[in-house]
């Protein structure tokens, strides 16, 4: 397993931009996703890595060696890039066990070696005794699984996933998606997942970057594109967020429609801007005395927790509020709310 | 600094994003190389036509038999072509939208009588009516022969229908007629021109028929004035009036497909749900299929099993047997050639979008405008200019190549596509080389459909006649020339084993043709590959 470097990659389709002058970096062995709306270069991003396409600026490293640049490029074939796309794309005319063995040249691994390493690929995916199975006689999950399995047969430098999970219903995408992850780091693989499903770069990856517009717009550990977005955007790209006018006085202190807060810093010059609030943050109560008064507009029930609407009374914010079961509300309670969470100030450019 | 992508894989598949990736000068020269063949006969004639003075030309064009040849020839094209959209557009919504058990084995039946060819058709007929002659006659008999092709173009194209649009209108209040008027009939316009086009070239360049039933063609014309006076000037120039006449018709069909290019997104939705239970309906298909069936398939067999019993001289059993060899044999090296032109010029466009491939389709096209007759004028004439290949079956097969040229590119076309891009890209990041990814998994996916496009063109070189009639080695007989030797002389009961043996022989990839093929091919882009789709 390798190291990736990409520096100052610039990707063009014709006159259209599609990467612009993106860096980042992936250690040995970490996961990272690119997460994204749709359009904004993820899978672009993830193809000129492999070498399926060319860029126009900048270079791609895995490890020490030097893979692609504007001039040269080293093709796909010789970048032993582990390929996933999206619902497998098994060959449909190969067995479970051809696909498997498909990128293992019986130039340099004998036929007992081969056969040693799909078996142990069968294992690895939890399917044995599949060998002799085709393509279409398995279901969308197990495509997946042999998918991966012939992408990790030939000790691939980093695996590339390309929304692999996205055909798949919910359950077994989750169940599906552990056991992918979990299955890579049992391997120290450095891997890439392409996604637009923000529950999922968190959940699966040691790092997120998080595009837009060819750009990453955030790069970092889940934990510091969730808690510490570097704008109201990327906040409500990495989770559900709130996103409310503010204001920030000389003396540090920050007003928004929940609070004043005063900060121990000071010094500031005056800013208007926005607070970015987690749902999660935000506390709901009937009873408390502490918090601004609301009513409850809405209510939706997630079975696990619910995501609760309050109209604040004293003014015109609309206040969303995740809460844990069991509860006791009801549309039109009036209730008080409270924010405990973090302040994240954006001033307003 | 570059300015666009680069596909990693460019130089052999492009992308379905990105610029049209270039083209290997290899493939390239190649290309152009098989364009000049495919060309020779086409300037051949326009160099043969131009020998003789304009005014000659335009004398010879304006006269009064020549117009009324062009006439019958319109009149002809024009019953064939709009029987056949009625017909085929009725029974293939039939068959498909009607529920029957085993709906689509009702289709091979209606299919089969592709395996005749319209001479036998004709011979068959006379056999029955010996009075039969007539531009309607011809009209009659063209139909029983051409409406298989109109029937699986529409065929494939409803199966691509997604039943989703039927239920959304149905949900809407629309009728039944009202979805097939509104929703049905614009996705399939494109697959109706495409078999109104085949019918129609069909139509133009048959001999046989319009032969045999008295009714003088553009085709017939040219045969003549080849066989009586030997005058290929002027026969050049009636041939550039027919080839004219089917470029007119390519582009009416690719003006129409044009505006129709976006259907072709492939689809797999079942139509079950939206099928119609009715018994009336049902009756009425049944009837209609019978009818047809029995005037295009078990009549011409019976009449051709009663003259083959009834036949009061011996059975040459040596000479039908080297008829049918030398046509296995002839045909089988006609559609191994245009296997071989197909593969370059099927790969190029299926791989590379841009102005070389577009001009080269076209190229390809003027090649399905030339009819038998016409290739084999300009064939006979270069001829004797080829030294040994002139009387050779190399020459006849060569003719069977160019002449069926276009099917094979489509066939090639249409297989290299069904491998999606996205295979191609796994095998190159597993470490396969471009040779390796051609090999190993654009081949092997793509052999099937490829296989039964050279089987579409092995079966109707078998059936060609003008161009066998006149570039066949001396001494050598096909089993149609056997045909047309006695029918033309109403020696039906002679001609009917050769007739028997042909249909027999043309009936096997016939059969083949109108199966559903492989489960694999079909998941990898939702589609099944059946002759229509390679037609």
């Amino acid at each position: 397993m390798t190291s990736l470097d990409v520096s100052h990659l610039s990707v063009n389709f014709g006159d259209r931009t599609v990467i612009n002058d993106l860096s980042f970096t992936l250690q040995a062995g970490e996961i990272a996703s690119l997460l994204g709306p749709s359009g904004c270069g993820k899978t672009t991003l993830l193809r000129a890595i492999a070498g399926l396409l060319q860029p126009r600026e900048g270079t791609i490293r895995l490890g020490t060696q030097l893979v692609g640049l504007s001039s040269v490029v080293l093709p796909p074939n010789k970048r032993r890039t582990g390929y996933v796309p999206q619902q497998g794309a098994l060959f449909p005319h190969l067995n479970v066990a051809q696909n498997i063995a498909f990128g293992l040249s019986k130039k340099e691994f004998s036929q007992a070696e081969i056969t040693k390493t799909i078996s142990e690929m069968l294992a690895l995916i939890g399917m044995p005794g599949y060998e002799n199975q085709m393509p279409t006689e398995l279901s969308g999950g197990q495509q997946t699984r042999v998918a991966l399995a012939r992408a990790l047969a030939i000790k691939p430098k980093m695996v590339l996933l390309d929304e692999p999970f996205s055909a798949l219903d919910a359950e077994l995408r989750n169940e599906l998606r552990s056991e992918v992850v979990a299955l890579l780091r049992a391997q120290g693989t450095t891997a890439i997942l392409v996604t637009h499903d923000r529950e999922e770069a968190l959940v699966s990856s040691d790092k997120v970057v998080l595009m837009r517009d060819g750009k990453i717009a955030q790069y970092g550990s889940p934990e510091e594109v969730y808690e510490s977005p570097i704008s109201p955007s990327v906040a409500v790209s990495t989770g559900d967020a709130l996103v409310l006018s503010a204001h920030q006085a000389k003396d540090g202190s920050t007003s928004y429609a929940l609070a004043t807060l005063s900060a121990p810093t000071g010094a500031v010059s005056t800013n208007n801007g926005y607070v970015v609030i987690r749902p999660e943050e935000i506390s709901v109560s009937k009873s408390s005395a502490a918090g601004v008064a609301g009513t409850l507009i809405q209510l939706d029930y997630y079975g696990h927790d619910a995501m609760l609407v309050v109209k604040l009374s004293d003014s015109s914010e609309i206040i969303r509020a995740r809460v844990a079961g069991p509860m006791d509300f009801a549309v039109g309670d009036l209730v008080k709310v409270e924010h405990r969470g973090p302040i994240r100030f954006f001033a307003n450019a | 600094m570059a300015t666009g992508v680069k596909d990693g894989l460019a130089h052999r598949f492009s992308t379905s994003r990105g610029e049209p990736a270039s083209i290997h000068p290899a493939l390239l020269a190649l290309v152009g190389l098989l364009l000049a063949v495919v060309l020779i006969p086409f300037i051949y004639l326009i160099i043969r036509a131009f020998e003789k003075p304009l005014p000659e030309i335009a004398q010879l064009l304006l006269r009064g038999k020549t117009l009324e040849v062009l006439g019958t020839t319109t009149a002809l094209l024009a019953m064939v072509v709009i029987v056949n959209i009625f017909l085929g557009t009725l029974i293939a919504a039939g068959i498909h939208f009607v529920r029957m058990p085993r709906a689509h084995l009702l289709i091979v039946p209606a299919v089969l009588p592709l395996a005749i060819p319209s001479y036998v058709f004709t011979y068959t007929w006379l056999a029955l009516i010996p009075s039969l002659s007539g531009v309607f006659a011809a009209a009659f008999i063209l139909i029983l022969t051409t409406l298989p092709y109109m029937l699986l173009a529409i065929l494939v194209s409803l199966r691509r229908i997604d039943s989703g649009f039927i239920e959304v209108a149905r949900t809407l209040g629309l009728t039944r007629t009202q979805i097939f008027f509104r929703v049905v009939l614009p996705q399939i316009r494109g697959s109706i021109s495409a078999g109104a086009l085949l019918s129609g070239l069909y139509v133009l360049s048959d001999f046989g028929a319009v032969s045999l039933l008295n009714v003088e063609t553009l085709t017939v014309s040219i045969q003549n004035m080849f066989k009586s006076s030997y005058d290929r000037g002027a026969a050049s120039v009636i041939s550039l009036l027919l080839i004219l006449a089917s470029i007119i018709f390519i582009s009416v069909d690719e003006r129409i497909k044009d505006k129709k290019a976006k259907e072709n997104v492939f689809k797999r939705l079942s139509t079950d749900d939206s099928r119609i239970k009715s018994a009336s309906l049902k009756t009425l298909l049944i009837s209609a299929l019978g009818i047809y069936v029995t005037l295009a398939l078990f009549l011409p067999i019976y009449v051709l099993i009663s003259r083959f019993i009834g036949n009061p001289n011996p059975l040459d059993i040596s000479g039908l047997a080297s008829a049918a060899i030398s046509t296995v044999t002839v045909s089988a090296l006609g559609a191994l050639i245009a296997l071989l032109f197909s593969a370059p010029l099927g790969f190029l466009i299926a791989t590379h979008a841009g102005r070389f491939s577009r001009v080269s389709e076209r190229i390809i096209l003027i090649g399905h405008a030339l009819p038998g007759v016409v290739i084999g004028l300009a064939l006979v004439s270069l001829g004797s200019k080829l030294g040994p290949i002139y009387q050779s079956i190399f020459l006849l097969a060569f003719a069977y190549a160019l002449l069926f040229l276009a099917k094979a590119v489509a066939s090639m076309t249409f297989s290299l596509q069904l491998v999606p891009q996205v295979l191609k890209e796994v095998a190159a990041t597993l470490g396969k080389s471009k040779t390796k990814v051609t090999t190993s998994v654009v081949i092997p996916i793509a052999l099937p459909s490829i296989g039964l496009g050279t089987l579409l063109v092995f079966l109707t070189a078998m059936k060609e006649l003008p161009a066998t009639l006149m570039l066949r080695p001396t001494g050598m007989d096909t089993l149609a020339t056997q045909i047309w030797s006695y029918a033309a002389i109403n020696r039906f009961n002679d001609a009917a084993p050769y007739a028997l043996l042909l249909v027999l022989i043309a009936a096997i990839p016939t059969f083949l043709l109108s199966l559903p093929w492989g489960d694999w091919e079909s998941k990898a882009d939702g589609t099944k590959t059946r002759v229509g789709s390679l037609m």
